[in-house]
């Protein structure tokens, strides 16, 4: 508990602190400039924007895929579903930097470098590897009987996401949208190699802040980099809650 | 009449896709509506494989099967007009039990208004009427049973098919079942398939029995035809109330005899060879005095059942055979008596 807030509290103070140098025990005195410049300058508002624009992107459609790859793995004989599971887990589990080489050549050839498109294309590769080994679990561990009810009670494919899966999904999917938003909010390594230093994005600049002796300004990004992924947290707490768990 | 369900050389693969074999060759059978078949078979026999295949959840290897006149063989589940009951009752648990119900009537585009008024009207025509608005998973055992029962009538389908339902019930909500499935048969008039492997959950319930082992289905039965004269050895075996005798057909110039070791009973035209006598409690009768066509036997054990009891008799070869015989008969171990068989049933020992 204490390395969670001993670093926020640290960042709270930081954010708030002025002409804080060592030795010095507290700061002289305290504002909200570097607040105020996070909204206030257009490439912090920029960059900022362009986190949240990709984060919700992200986990959208990472969810979006993620979900129907999950549950088709899931249904699949042994070898198709190892296989999947394999590619999914390789995404999530490569060095950023290796998986950020091997698509910036890919978005390159596509166009793409150095384009919000071609870091979304970058952020959507670990995090649908993570969603997918997320549904796949929750289908591997499914009661496939609730389908097969509704099936039989005459309810066709699309009835049966609609009136059935999604709503007994909505803590899984929940999750998965949280999951996936927080991968691309966090995101550095894919972001600078795939975007090639034109597309800024918040712990872009907070890096950049701290590289030029900025830490008021560069305190007030990582709080901003850490409020979001608390209320995704909490807004993903709240929608799963109440939902029953449907599994075998 | 037109049957509502009808089954032509269907063969049934087992297993899952990847590990199929053909499991059932050859199934024929027809229901009328209003009437229930129950299929009786032992654990592994292929009955819920049979129920899956006919529902569209497995496909089927070849044959055809036709529901409310339509062929649905290659149909998908939903479109087959054939409604699926797994053993343990599957209630959608984000629904309230009246949403559960009229979950068949709003797919089909009714107004919710509408589907819950239905809805309801069969939940109290099964007495749950009360647990409309209680959420799925705050029902009893029995209660679920009846609301799953509740909402396949709601669908109103051609065809219900009941896989083992009154299986792992304790006996008080085993009755309460039963009772929901006569009420069921009453009020529906889809033609019912019930798989079961109980003897006494079948005569409760069908208006027809077959039997399934061995890869085939026997041609379906009244309860009373079947119970009278089993179509072969494996299904008296399955019907578990009857007592085997094995012996030996002699021919003889005036008809075939049964030689057992406790005596002989005619055996008309059957071919000579090793035989099995098939018998109920009532077909076995024990004198105490000497009697023509039967040899002393001894009493070697005495178990009392619930309908019936089981002796261990040694007869005049040394083999022992055990026989049910009525509840109340007056005889103890170490006892000699004398037992002739009345309308024993004959089949080719296995």
């Amino acid at each position: 508990m204490l390395v969670v807030v001993a670093p926020l509290l640290v960042l709270i103070v930081t954010s708030f602190a002025h002409g804080w140098f060592y030795p010095r025990v507290l700061p002289s005195s305290f504002d909200v400039s570097a607040w105020a410049d996070l909204f206030a300058i257009g490439a912090h508002r920029d960059a900022l924007m362009n986190s949240l624009s990709l984060g919700v992107a992200t986990a959208v459609v990472a969810t979006a895929l993620a979900l129907p790859l999950g549950r088709a793995a899931a249904l699949s004989p042994r070898a198709v579903r190892r296989t999947i599971a394999l590619l999914a887990f390789t995404a999530v589990a490569l060095p950023p930097v290796a998986l950020g080489v091997g698509l910036q050549l890919s978005v390159l050839s596509l166009g793409l470098g150095g384009t919000l498109s071609g870091v979304l294309l970058a952020h959507l590769v670990p995090a649908l590897g993570y969603l997918t080994l997320v549904f796949l679990g929750v289908f591997t561990r499914w009661d496939a009987r609730v389908d097969e009810t509704a099936a039989t009670l005459g309810a066709n494919g699309f009835a049966r996401w609609r009136l059935v899966l999604i709503p007994l999904l909505r803590r899984p999917i929940a999750e998965a949208l949280a999951l996936g938003f927080l991968v691309s909010w966090a995101q550095v390594a894919l972001t600078l190699l795939v975007g090639g230093g034109a597309v800024r994005t918040l712990p872009l600049d907070v890096l950049a802040m701290l590289q030029a002796g900025q830490d008021q300004r560069a305190a007030v990004g990582a709080l901003a980099l850490t409020i979001p992924a608390l209320i995704v947290l909490g807004a993903s707490r709240a929608a799963a809650r109440n939902t029953p768990a449907v599994v075998a | 009449m037109t049957p509502l369900l009808d089954v032509r050389a269907l063969q049934v693969s087992f297993g899952d896709a990847s590990h199929a074999s053909i499991g059932l060759r050859d199934v024929t059978f027809s229901v009328l509506g209003g009437d229930c078949l129950a299929v009786l078979g032992a654990s592994g026999s292929g009955k819920s494989s049979l129920l899956r295949t006919l529902a569209g959840l497995q496909s089927s290897v070849a044959g055809e099967i036709v529901a409310n006149g339509r062929t649905v063989t290659t149909l998908p589940a939903e479109q087959r007009d054939v409604v699926y009951l797994h053993q343990e009752p599957v209630l959608f648990p984000h629904l309230r039990v009246i949403d559960n119900v009229a979950f068949p009537l709003v797919l089909r585009g009714i107004a919710k208004a509408a589907a819950q008024r239905r809805a309801l009207e069969w939940l109290q025509r099964l007495q749950v009427g009360d647990v409309a608005q209680n959420k799925a998973d705050a029902l009893s055992g029995g209660q679920r049973h009846r609301v799953a029962l509740a909402r396949a009538l709601c669908a109103e389908p051609a065809v219900l098919l009941l896989d083992e339902p009154l299986a792992s019930l304790d006996p008080a909500v085993r009755r309460d079942v039963r009772a929901a499935l006569l009420e069921a048969r009453a009020a529906s008039g889809a033609a019912m398939v019930l798989v079961t492997h109980d003897v006494d959950d079948a005569l409760a319930v069908a208006t027809h029995i077959a039997a399934i082992g061995s890869g085939r289905v026997t041609a379906p039965a009244t309860p009373h035809a079947i119970l009278a004269m089993p179509p072969d050895l494996e299904t008296a075996r399955l019907l578990g109330i009857f007592s085997e005798v094995p012996g030996i057909i002699v021919p003889r110039a005036d008809g075939a005899e049964f030689n057992w070791s406790g005596g002989t009973v005619a055996a008309g035209h059957l071919p000579a060879g090793s035989a099995v006598a098939v018998l109920r409690a009532h077909d076995v009768q024990l004198h105490a005095a000497d009697h023509a066509s039967a040899h002393a036997c001894t009493v070697l054990a005495r178990n009392d059942a619930a309908h019936d009891v089981v002796l261990t008799l040694r007869g005049a070869n040394e083999t022992a055979v055990q026989l049910r015989v009525a509840l109340g008969t007056p005889v103890a171990v170490g006892d000699v008596v004398h037992v002739t068989l009345v309308n024993a049933r004959l089949f080719p020992s296995p």
